[in-house]
Order: C-alpha cells, then sequence, then structure tokens
C-alpha cells in the first residue's frame, strides 16, 4: 500500500458527476415547463398533470436547484447551523454534550426518549400511514440533517399523545477530533432539538414537511431537564449567548426564535449498563 | 489530545467540490439507484411493446415501407431484410439497456455513467427540435420518453446514487 504513487486530491468521475448533476437540473426545468403548458391544453386530465408538475417541482427540480446553489454560496464551516440534504440552512445547534455515545444513549433512554429508526422505503411508508390513521409509531425516523457535511449519527424522540405530526425530536452529530466551539470550548458532540407542531407544506421547497415550533429554547429546556431530571450525575454547564442568530428561519421557511444560550450537557460520569 | 487543534481554514478552495466522495463498501442501495434501475427496465418494457407491436403486424408494416436504393425500386425482399435489421437491432438495444439496468442496480459506476451519457445526447436531441420547433411535444407525442429520460438522468446523477456507485472508490 505504501509503495503506491499519491492520488490526486480531485476526481475527474467526479467532475464529470457535477455536469450530469447540473445537466439533469435543467432538463429538469424544462420537464417541468413542458408538463405546466400540458396541463392547460388536455382539459380536465389538466389536474393530473398540475399534480406531476408539483411533484416533479417540489420534489425534483427545486431540490436540485437549492443543492446546486447552495454548493456555491452557503459555506461548510460551523455556522451554528445545521443544513438540509437540499443544503438549506435547517435547525439550529442549541445543545452540546460531552462523553461517549453510549453514555448518552443510556442518559436519553433513561430519560424517556426513544431512537429514532433509519429513513428506509418501509420506514417512510410506516410514517405516512401512521399520520393518516394517526396512530402511534414511536420510532418514527427523523429526516436527515447535515453538520460537518455529515448526516446525523443518530436522533431521539418523544411523541405527543401517540400522534406522529407532534413530536419532540433531537438530532445529534459527532464532532470531527479535536475540534473546538467558536470561542475555544471543546464538546464531543453537537445536537439540534426542535419540537414538531404538525405537518405541513413547506414555505421553501413546497415539499410536504413538519413545521416546527418557533421558539427552540422551550423544546431545549425540555431535553435538558427530561436528561438531568432522570439521572443526577449528568452535570450542565451553559455558554451563554453563544448563538450567532437570535431570530432567523429553519429549511421549512418556519421562523426560529431564541435566547441564544448553548447548553452543555456532561454525561462522562453515566455508567453505561446500569439503570 | 492535548495538542492544539488546527486552526479552521477561512476559505473553501473550488477543488475541495472535486474531492471524491468518503469510500464506503458497506453503503445500503439508496433508493434514487434503484429508482434509476427500475426506470431503464421499464424503458426495455415500453421499447418491447413496440418490437411486438412490430411482430404482430409484420405484413402490414412490410407494406408501409418504401425503400428506395439509388433508383431501384422498392420490393418485399428488401422491405423484408430492413425490417428484419430494425427488430435485430432494436433487440439488442434493448438487450443492453436490460443489461445496463442490472449493472446500475449491482452498483457499478460506468454502467451509470453510459446510461446517463446516451440520456443526455437524447435529451439534448429533443431539446433542440423543440426550441427550432420541428417537434411539438405532448403527452400523446414524446411526453412520456422524453419524460423518462429525464428521470433516469435525474435519478442516476443524484448525489446517493454517485455515491453508492463509487463507494469502493479510495479518496
Amino acid at each position: 500500500m505504501t509503495d503506491e504513487p499519491p492520488r490526486r486530491r480531485y476526481s475527474i468521475g467526479v467532475a464529470v458527476d457535477w455536469f450530469f448533476f447540473v445537466f439533469a437540473g435543467l432538463a429538469a426545468v424544462w420537464l417541468a415547463y413542458l408538463s405546466l403548458t400540458d396541463t392547460f391544453r388536455v382539459g380536465w386530465w389538466g389536474f393530473l398533470f398540475a399534480l406531476a408538475f408539483w411533484i416533479l417541482l417540489a420534489y425534483l427540480v427545486l431540490p436540485r436547484l437549492h443543492r446546486i446553489l447552495t454548493t456555491i454560496y452557503v459555506p461548510d464551516y460551523f455556522i451554528g447551523r445545521a443544513r438540509t440534504s437540499d443544503g438549506l440552512l435547517g435547525d439550529p445547534v442549541n445543545l452540546a454534550l460531552r462523553g461517549e455515545a453510549d453514555q448518552i444513549h443510556a442518559a436519553m433512554a433513561a430519560a424517556g426518549w426513544t431512537k429514532a429508526d433509519e429513513v428506509t422505503l418501509g420506514t417512510s411508508w410506516r410514517i405516512v400511514s401512521s399520520t393518516l390513521t394517526r396512530r402511534s409509531y414511536g420510532e418514527a425516523p427523523v429526516s436527515p440533517l447535515f453538520l460537518f457535511s455529515r448526516q446525523q449519527d443518530f436522533a431521539y424522540q418523544q411523541e405527543v399523545d401517540g400522534n406522529p405530526a407532534q413530536r419532540h425530536h433531537v438530532r445529534f452529530w459527532k464532532c470531527p477530533d479535536s475540534w473546538l466551539l467558536p470561542g475555544g470550548t471543546r464538546v464531543d458532540w453537537l445536537a439540534a432539538g426542535t419540537f414538531d407542531t404538525a405537518v405541513g407544506l413547506s414555505l421553501f421547497t413546497l415539499q410536504v414537511t413538519h413545521r416546527i415550533d418557533a421558539d427552540t429554547d422551550i423544546e431545549r429546556d425540555h431535553i435538558v431537564r427530561t436528561v438531568t431530571g432522570a439521572d443526577p450525575r449528568v452535570q450542565v454547564d451553559t455558554l451563554q449567548d453563544f448563538s450567532t442568530g437570535y431570530h432567523a428561519r429553519n429549511g421549512g421557511g418556519d421562523t426560529i426564535r431564541t435566547d441564544g444560550d448553548l447548553p452543555i450537557l456532561d454525561v462522562r460520569r453515566v455508567a453505561v449498563g446500569t439503570p | 489530545m492535548t495538542s492544539a487543534p488546527d486552526k479552521r481554514p477561512a476559505f473553501e478552495p473550488a477543488s475541495q467540490l472535486l474531492r471524491r466522495p468518503e469510500a464506503d463498501p458497506d453503503m445500503k442501495r439508496p433508493t434514487a439507484t434503484v429508482a434509476g434501475a427500475v426506470l431503464v427496465f421499464l424503458r426495455v418494457l415500453a421499447g418491447l411493446v413496440v418490437l411486438a407491436s412490430i411482430l404482430l403486424q409484420w405484413r402490414e408494416t412490410i407494406k408501409d415501407i418504401d425503400v428506395t436504393v439509388e433508383g431501384t425500386p422498392s420490393t418485399p425482399e428488401l422491405a423484408q431484410g430492413v425490417l428484419i435489421a430494425v427488430v435485430v437491432f432494436l433487440g439488442v438495444i434493448l438487450l443492453a439497456d436490460a443489461a445496463l439496468a442490472f449493472f446500475i442496480l449491482i452498483g457499478h459506476n460506468w454502467a451509470r455513467v453510459t446510461i446517463m451519457t446516451f440520456s443526455a445526447i437524447s435529451i439534448t436531441g429533443s431539446f433542440i427540435q423543440w426550441w427550432t420547433g420541428n417537434q411539438v411535444i405532448t403527452i400523446t407525442g414524446s411526453l412520456l420518453t422524453l419524460g423518462l429520460d429525464i428521470l433516469i438522468l435525474l435519478a442516476l446523477s443524484s448525489r446517493s446514487a454517485a455515491a453508492y456507485a463509487r463507494r469502493n472508490e479510495r479518496r
């Protein structure tokens, strides 16, 4: 392995991928235009085309355009916000942790939180059917959000009254090795907790998605309260006025308000494997 | 852990965009890859319908063919020969398409790039015809095949499909 010449940092194959990525985006815009103009040509059946147009626009064209544009102008370093898979700014990072993954799992489980399933075709179908039939789905997956260019490592949630449209949820990302918060504090994990209030249409992407409660502090304090309440060995340390923005919008176009504090949950004294 | 961390760079070089994705041989097959392969199979299915309609109406089709080569009048034998050539050609294309769909499904990058290249060429051709006003694209006409091509390209060019096809590449 050591005798191999060093490889180029960039790849022509990836450049080719980018070409097709942008080409497909432009072609999809054209297809959306064609299906829209056909809507008015075929009479009453046109509503099917209008539906096809919306699906094309919301789920294929806009995500692709957002992805291309945000790659150009949204910085990829830490700005205190997670990003959606389209590259838009998502939920604010409002919680930090010190400790190992197993200790976080133990602390969250003790505090009455449920680990979310991975997003697959099966679990996606289950979340749709349970929302329509108002059945409970305690391990419903959460959508992927990105920090440090990585999807969340895991997520926890609490259902409200057995209705999957409303839930508490918090995503966790492991910080890169020897990474410091702006200001120089060392933490092992960052987390973003928000409260889903209802299912609705997203303002930016036109997709069906969860709306989140604007006051993200309530959710943040709820997480801190439940975790510290369940295990007195969890210590809390707060960075005052840490947040970069006090009023903002997330990727779904929901407003966000915060007092800017960043609590650091220290779970290093939590013993794994004991209740 | 005692050493001071490297300072974060304040800029992101453009070559960062061309960085190889992280190799992940255990990556699960993403929906986009499955969707792309299924759409290619649908295209094969549509081709088979065309092929079947030619075979079922063999005699009528031959009557419609009018081949005139260098002044020699069209003969039924010549028309038959041309039709056989067309059917064989179409069959080979469909077979290759189906094989490529299979290789996409098991995650070969060359198959993905090949399909994307041909789709892009076909889309560009349709666009030029549409732009110059020679072709009206409607649902009763070529919107379905064009839509299929564009959806195939969208699915296979997505980041998850690309990452899956390159899951064994070393950085």
